[in-house]
């Protein structure tokens, strides 16, 4: 599904991704985790194709096509989901209004009808109540106002009302207490089937307590220094990551 | 402030205009004319430098040569009807090119709280003793212009305690097309405990013309008004209006304004909170293209403790659109307990538009809590990525952002009509010139 080749990128000319290759398939749950400054959020803008992150090298392909070559809406509409590590708000822009209005741009681009706003009103209360959101979320304008814990988990329902093929959280675990990361938890677990994949962004193991990932990868120096399945990231979180970049 | 005593040509040819009209009748109205004219002649036009029009330019307006219309001409009731709001039926009063219309207007249950102003103030000493010294210590020469041309100015009064639950519609139509200057006036004196609701709305026929308006808020103690006001004149107008308000013993008077601009919109606002427990709500929003302009200029002045004031001004400027914002909020040695805000905002779509403001406090009390502030900014590019990433096209991210600027401010007026109209005309603006 998702073919990172050799991928150099970075900021303002500067250079933090530097050299990474990773392969996602259908199905599969990838955790990249790392220290601050390894280039995690990085990677996640460049994927997502924020204007200010350029790719100096390589080549990322999503389903075959070159993802670099297409924009943040040709991406969202191809499959791509990215859950932001700080949501942004948007005054004046009703939630539920907004998630129509994406909705139907992926419906468009499928060559389907607009939705009928009732529809739509029944689809929201369903994936609503599928992660155990309150209806206050409908009424609300996006993300004006919301907790850091709110914002989440409005992301995730983002996530379930655009059903992407590949969606990239980005530190989706930070800022959440307990609760709320159990919530947003259950949401992901929820959404997960084979058809579609996930890469989660974390600084900390916790979130990998609710969400089972297939593999583990290890960012450092805006390079992956090591890759495992679940039990790496147990090792990380009694060791740290001096002892993987020490090692490497 | 008035320091132009030269006569222009263009002065010369109002004042000639005037002559003739004083010829055919000398009411108690006419003195309240000939002293506006006095104060006309006295102020004269305003230089480029002048302070109450430091941001726009009067010179071709002034410099236009207007006639002045005593009778209204002829506008078809599909056009009239086509403004009136759904529920304001039969409340609506229509001016035609400045002059009110008997036959256009509905005037169920209201009429008797109509009367001419020269009437009114052949009766009440107290409001011809209001309008005298308003007249004489006018500073803003197009208002005192306006009251010395104003042909059949209205008074609408409510007694003590008189509530009109539904909202009364007053439709400024001017037929243009003639290089005329419209001068409609409405004075509202509201009494004790009275509550009104009222929409205004200024519409063209066609264009070229100058409407001038003036209208005078006279709010008793406990009066409640809620004021509505959507200018949507012909872009090749001028349209100049001034609001005088005061406010006694806990009265209030809420007020939203959105404009559609012309080639010279100002609106002059000068609110005195004259007792304690006065509230002033006042917001303006504008969405303009082209060369359209909006000016808004206004005083608010706190003259009495425990008093509240809320302003809150949006512009969403495209093209070489213009806007300007000169507020002052004046409170004055003893308005203590004062709580006042003022913001400004404004979204530039365009390199080539110009946005001025001028926010200004001047405090003569120790305890009182007035804040103030402005923004000029461009669409959030970390907002327009967000929408982006939804699968929302760029241009459609950044109309929704725009929209959702000006929304926050019509979303505040109360009738639902006008939003809906709004939000179909003012807010389509930004589809059709592709923002």
């Amino acid at each position: 599904m998702l073919e990172i080749k050799d991928l150099y990128a970075g900021f303002d000319g500067t250079e933090i991704i530097k050299g990474i290759s990773l392969s996602v398939k259908k199905g599969e749950i990838h955790a990249v985790m790392g220290p601050n400054g390894s280039g995690k959020s990085t990677l996640a803008k460049i994927l997502s194709g924020h204007p200010a992150y350029e790719a100096m090298s390589g080549e990322i392909l999503f389903d075959g096509k070159n993802l670099l070559d297409m924009d943040a809406e040709e991406r969202s509409l191809a499959g791509i989901f990215m859950g932001f590590q700080y949501p942004v708000e948007v005054p004046g822009v009703n939630n539920a209004e907004f998630l129509r209005m994406a909705h139907n741009a992926r419906r468009i681009k499928a060559g389907e009808e607009e939705i009928d706003p009732l529809d739509f009103d029944d689809l929201l209360s369903e994936k609503m109540n599928t992660l155990g959101m309150e209806k206050k979320y409908k009424e609300r304008n996006l993300n004006d106002g919301f907790s850091g814990g709110e914002k989440k988990k409005n992301e995730i329902l983002q996530m379930a009302i655009l059903e992407p093929q590949l969606s990239i959280l980005d530190e989706t675990d930070s800022g959440l207490d307990i609760d709320a990361l159990r919530v947003v938890s259950e949401g992901v677990n929820k959404l997960r089937n084979e058809n579609n994949a996930l890469i989660l962004i974390t600084h900390y193991q916790r979130l990998l307590d609710y969400i089972n990932p297939d593999f583990v990868h290890v960012l450092s120096g805006g390079k992956i220094v090591k890759s495992g399945d679940k039990s790496l990231a147990l090792e990380l979180e009694s060791q740290g990551y001096d002892w993987v970049t020490t090692v490497n | 402030m008035s320091d132009t005593l030269v006569e222009s040509t263009a002065e010369s040819a109002f004042l000639d205009l005037h002559k003739k009209l004083l010829e055919q009748g000398t009411s108690s109205f006419s003195e309240l004319q000939q002293l506006s004219l006095q104060r006309f002649e006295m102020l004269g036009f305003p230089h480029s430098k002048h302070e109450m029009y430091t941001y726009l330019n009067t010179k071709e307006l002034v410099e236009s040569a207007f006639t002045i219309s005593c009778r209204s001409e002829k506008v078809s009731e599909d056009f009239v009807v086509s403004h009136i709001y759904p529920g304001c039926e039969n409340h609506c009063l229509v001016f035609v090119d400045g002059i009110l219309n008997y036959d256009l207007s509905r005037l169920k249950g209201v009429s008797a709280n109509l009367t001419p102003i020269a009437e009114a103030v052949s009766v009440d000493k107290e409001l011809k003793k209001h309008l005298t010294e308003t007249a004489d210590n006018e500073n803003d020469v197009f208002a005192a212009l306006s009251a010395a041309f104003c042909g059949e100015g209205l008074v609408f009064k409510l007694a003590d305690k008189e509530k009109i639950s539904e909202p009364v519609q007053v439709l400024f139509v001017s037929t243009g097309g003639n290089h005329a200057m419209y001068t409609p006036r409405l004075v509202w004196q509201l009494g004790k405990l009275s509550e009104l609701k009222v929409i205004a709305k200024f519409v063209g026929v066609e264009g070229g013309y100058f409407v001038n308006g003036i209208q005078d808020w006279l709010l008793a103690e406990g009066a409640g008004v809620s004021f509505t006001q959507v200018q949507a004149d012909n872009f090749d107008s001028w349209h100049f209006s001034k609001t005088r308000v005061q406010l006694k013993k806990n009265s209030r008077f809420h007020s939203s304004n959105a404009s559609f601009g012309t080639q010279l919109t100002r609106h002059h606002y000068d609110v005195r909170l004259q007792e304690e427990g006065a509230e002033l709500k006042l917001n303006g929003v504008s969405v303009l293209d082209g060369r359209e302009q909006v000016h808004n200029f206004i005083r608010i002045h706190h003259e009495a403790p425990q008093c509240v004031s809320h302003q809150y001004f949006k512009n969403v400027i495209n093209d070489h659109a213009r806007s300007s914002f000169d507020g002052t909020v004046i409170v004055a040695e003893g308005a203590q307990l004062t709580s006042s805000d003022q913001l400004i905002n404004n979204l530039m779509l365009s390199n080539e538009g110009h946005a001025d403001n001028k926010p200004n406090l001047m405090i003569f009390a120790d305890d009182v809590k007035c804040t103030h502030g402005a923004t000029i900014g461009q669409i959030d590019e970390e907002q327009w990525f967000y929408l982006q990433t939804r699968g929302l096209s760029a241009r459609t991210a950044k109309e929704l952002l725009t929209r959702s600027f000006a929304k926050s401010i019509i979303e505040t007026i109360e009738f639902p009509e006008v939003v809906k109209d709004l939000n179909g005309t003012l807010l389509k603006k930004l589809e059709i010139h592709n923002v």
